[in-house]
């Protein structure tokens, strides 16, 4: 078991790291008193090629925050975020990630099939391309049958599947899952996690937020903990389950937020 | 690589325009204008002989306003639409750059408000056609073209102020905004003349730079009264206002994109 206060070095000098947060920081300002209060407080960590990496904590630890800078919806205020050597946001690392929102909610006027030929577009695949990555896709996430339903229909797990499908539709070398199994039953909870370790063994990197540990701890290699903005334990899944004296990530999990 | 470019911008805008066209209350918008259109019929029959003349102006009046009313409040909720719904995380996740999405959101708008305008203009060519016992479209044809294509010039205008408001503002300010400014540039001549008139060197130059500062779209105004004398203004004047118009609306998406670059999506 290796607990860190405040990590500084992870690079494993023999993976290529794929996603690197260096000293991020980042506060909420307040709209009236411009109170500013730290959301991120100085986080680094890094994920390196093929790895599948769990950031865990307590509602409000600013682990969507975390996920929003590394692809680019917001800005840290200081430090850096690299997503395949470049800088988070930046057009080229775009085109290889794929990005799940949490509570994804889509356009009511399309359907399925529509909102992901829309997402196509805007990676401006060619269009025997799309149409077979569409098929594709349709079939891993199990909405085939319910595509061509307009989106107002759709369950919220029908959306959390269309979300997922839409993340994966560039063939992304990263991916950015927030919450990816919230809100469906056990059912949707196993085909999320089917899917995980379909694109591990395509040896995809993927990053993701989830309160759900025991999923968390079927499919990541390693997890962080953040507390208040802050990353206070990293370790693999191997090294907690083994070694760490833990009786499952869930003790872990509230040993190191102090619950 | 245009393709790169080019494919998010169509896919924005078609996506835009499926938007606005599956509403409902777009089709409650066009049924009301029919309607109104219709009555001219009514107050036609009061005048003495000017009954297709009525129809004609109160049409176009009708096409003008509720073209400008969906203008404006299709404009300003574009962008907090996509925030309110989240979509926007989606979109701005992809490689798509600010000036594109502005650009496909523009444009899937004027190819609605188009629609809407070319679809009323062929109601009211079937209602003149219909009252008109001699049938003679041809006698009315070219200038309701004229005019339309004047609104819909207009409405491209009305349009890029909204969308750069819903850049940075609620709905309910860009709307306020954008009516402000577009009632304003119909009054763009009147600063020029107040300054004209003003004896203190200060507030003539204030008032200058007010109006250089404001759009100006009095010209619309000359063509439209021109067009409504059965006259054909001149090139110069077509050039002209099609340049500013065009130059204003490049001015006000470019402000739009830059302002949305600088945005964060918490």
């Amino acid at each position: 078991m290796d607990t860190v206060q405040q990590p500084k070095e992870h690079i494993d000098v023999t993976g290529v790291n794929v996603i690197e947060a260096r000293g991020l920081k980042k506060d909420r300002v307040s709209s009236f008193l411009l109170k500013r209060s730290p959301i991120l407080d100085d986080l680094s960590l890094t994920v390196r090629e093929g790895e599948t990496y769990g950031l865990l904590g307590p509602n409000g630890a600013g682990k969507t925050t975390t996920v929003k800078i590394l692809v680019g919806l917001i800005k840290p205020d200081s430090g850096d975020a690299l997503v395949l050597g470049q800088k988070a946001g930046e057009p080229e690392a775009l085109k290889q990630i794929g990005f799940l929102p949490e509570n994804p909610y889509f356009y009511s006027h399309l359907t399925g099939y529509e909102f992901l030929e829309f997402i196509g577009q805007l990676f401006a695949l060619k269009k025997k391309e799309l149409k077979e990555r569409m098929a594709e896709l349709l079939e891993l996430v199990g909405m085939t049958a319910d595509a061509n339903q307009p989106m107002r229909k759709y369950s919220k797990g029908m959306l959390q599947r269309l979300g997922i499908a839409q993340s994966l539709i560039n063939n992304p070398k990263v991916i950015f899952w927030d919450e990816p199994m919230s809100g469906l039953d056990p059912i949707g909870r196993r085909d999320v996690r089917k899917i995980l370790e379909r694109l591990k063994s395509e040896g995809k990197t993927i990053f993701f937020n989830s309160h759900l540990l025991p999923d968390v701890s079927d499919v990541c290699d390693r997890v962080g903990v953040l507390v208040k903005g802050k990353l206070v334990a990293e370790d693999s899944i191997k090294d907690i389950e083994r070694g760490g004296g833990y009786k499952d990530l869930e003790e872990y999990f509230l040993t190191k937020v102090g619950g | 690589m245009v393709s790169s470019v080019i494919n998010p911008v169509i896919a924005i805008a078609i996506n835009t325009f499926r938007e606005t066209v599956r509403d409902r209350v777009l089709y409650a918008f066009f049924v009301f204008a029919c309607s109104i259109t219709v009555l001219g019929i009514l107050l036609g029959s009061l005048s003495v002989g000017q009954d297709i003349r009525i129809i004609e102006d109160l049409g176009l009046t009708v096409i003008a306003i509720i073209g400008g009313i969906i203008s404006v409040f299709a404009g300003t909720n574009l962008v907090y639409k996509e925030l309110e719904r989240r979509t926007i995380y989606v979109i701005f996740t992809k490689p798509v750059s600010s000036w594109q999405f502005i650009t496909g959101k523009y444009l899937g708008l004027v190819m609605c408000i188009f629609v809407v305008v070319l679809a009323m203009g062929v109601f009211l060519l079937g209602l003149i056609w219909m009252v008109d016992p001699t049938h003679h479209m041809q006698l009315h044809i070219g200038s309701i073209i004229a005019s339309l294509a004047l609104v819909f010039l207009e409405l491209l205008f009305v349009l890029a102020l909204a969308t750069f408001f819903s850049t940075f503002s609620t709905p309910i300010m860009s709307v306020i905004f954008t009516l402000s400014l577009w009632f304003i540039g119909h009054l763009g001549g009147s600063l020029l003349d107040l300054s004209k008139m003003s004896s203190n060197p200060a507030a003539q130059q204030l008032l200058t730079a007010l109006y250089w500062c404001l759009p100006d779209l009095a010209q619309l105004t000359r063509v439209r009264s021109v067009l409504m004398y059965g006259k054909e203004p001149s090139q110069e004047i077509i050039i002209f206002m099609l340049a500013y118009v065009f130059a204003f609306i490049f001015f006000l998406l470019g402000l739009a994109s830059l302002v949305n670059e600088r945005r964060e999506f918490p």
